[in-house]
């Protein structure tokens, strides 16, 4: 073993070229490439964050928006329940009503028929009694008036023993 | 023992294989780091790169483990380069040698330079025994972390480094260090500070230094013949794998001692 400060001196001299050297070369380069890797991932750490907070708000909006149609075709399905019962009631109503005024109508036209049958049937049968009466008494009512009265009285006998 | 090719040039007494192993480990340091950051990627880094990146992830743990995020990363760079040229220079020795016998000192010269540890070595060797042919290896290939120049050089970077940063940017709580948590452990917290580099500098030196002793004396078990043969073979291979460890292992510990030393005076609180 054996010292000399020569082989000290360039020991140094040496080391210090080669960190020189690397530090410019090589390590400089490096630690950039390794500083740029580092950002990347940190960027695409925060990207792959965001992402994921904008697709929850998204299902979340999705949900909301799944909730409301749902919400909106029970109450249209609710809704048209409601109108198609009242819708029917109503036409039921209508047809009892009509109903109701056919028959009266109906009833109506008989007693009328039935009026004018009786108005009809009583001109005839006075018509017919008086002739008969003229036949049975021979003479002829010829005043009108007094022809009119006699078949009334006789109708009022005749309809009051009926 | 081999001997350092040691030239005089100039009034400095420079070892040749120091310098050649220095500039091989920052090359080969200074070519890995190259490939592996070639094609840059941010999103599809290559085996290299990712490689790297692991190591600097590594000593991001250790620095973090002994200092704030903020007040380490200035260093990360720098405990990357030791990790690296510590590494490269403990394997480099591991593999091969390189040692070159000389028998004649008038031989013993290189660029027309006189190697002046080999003829010096030899005048000592003909001064024991004048009889016998003097014979001096010399190692040109090694690792340069197993010279205590060079080890010691980097603990002692690191000491001026971690001591300036703790002076200059952390004055209050530097120098209160000193005075804990009485004033008369001054000597102690100096013998203490004094120490640290010393211990850094040769825990690594002595690791990597004893590996290739040993490797040097597993190889001169051939002469004894093919059964010394065999165990030098066997005892290479346990040394070599066990040398790559310690190897590995004294890189470690050099950064993390580094970045530890660095810690306790930059980034010492106050109220430590």
């Amino acid at each position: 073993m054996s010292l000399h400060w020569e082989s000290f001196v360039f020991t140094l001299i040496a080391f210090l070229i080669l960190y020189i050297l690397l530090n410019k070369y090589a390590f400089g380069p490096l630690f950039s490439v390794m500083e740029k890797r580092r950002e990347l991932v940190q960027q695409q750490l925060s990207e792959a964050a965001n992402t994921r907070e904008q697709a929850t708000v998204y299902v979340e909006e999705q949900k909301q928006a799944l909730q409301e149609a749902r919400q909106q075709a029970y109450e249209i399905i609710e809704q048209s329940k409601q109108t198609s019962g009242k819708q029917a009631a109503q036409i039921v109503e209508l047809a009892r009503s009509e109903a109701a005024r056919l028959k009266d109508e109906a009833v109506r036209d008989i007693q009328n028929e039935k009026n004018k049958a009786v108005e009809q049937l009583r001109g005839e049968v006075g018509v017919a009694s008086v002739k008969i009466a003229s036949k049975l008494i021979g003479k002829e009512v010829k005043e009108d008036s007094v022809q009119g009265e006699l078949v009334d009285q006789y109708l009022k006998e005749v309809g009051g023993r009926s | 023992m081999h001997e350092a090719p040691i030239i005089k040039l100039g009034g400095l007494n420079i070892d040749l294989s120091i310098v050649f192993m220095l500039i091989v480990s920052c090359v080969i340091v200074f070519i890995i780091a190259r490939l592996a950051t070639r094609n840059l990627s941010v999103e599809n880094p290559g085996k290299m790169q990712n490689f790297l990146e692991w190591l600097v992830e590594f000593v991001r743990g250790l620095s973090n483990s002994t200092m704030d995020w903020k007040k380490g990363k200035p260093f990360i760079s720098l405990a990357m380069t030791l990790i690296m040229f510590i590494f490269v220079s403990n394997m480099l020795g591991l593999p091969f040698g390189v040692v070159t016998d000389v028998h004649d000192a008038e031989k013993a010269q290189i660029f027309g330079q006189p190697l002046v540890s080999v003829t010096e070595k030899m005048e000592a060797i003909h001064k024991q025994h004048p009889n016998e042919e003097p014979e001096v290896e010399v190692a040109w290939w090694k690792s340069p972390t197993a010279d205590a120049s060079a080890s010691m050089a980097l603990a002692i970077m690191v000491f001026l480094l971690s001591h300036g940063l703790g002076m200059f940017k952390n004055t209050r709580a530097y120098f209160k260090h000193y005075v804990h948590p009485y004033p008369y452990f001054l000597p102690i917290n100096l013998i203490e500070t004094f120490s640290k580099p010393l211990t850094h500098g040769m825990r690594l030196f002595g690791n990597i230094f004893a590996g290739e002793v040993l490797i040097t004396v597993i190889l001169r078990l051939t002469s004894l013949g093919p059964v010394g043969g065999v165990f030098s073979v066997i005892g290479l291979i346990v040394w070599q794998a066990f040398s790559i460890f310690i190897g590995t292992i004294q890189a470690f510990v050099f950064t993390m001692l580094t970045l530890l030393y660095i810690s306790q005076t930059y980034a010492a609180e106050d109220d430590h």
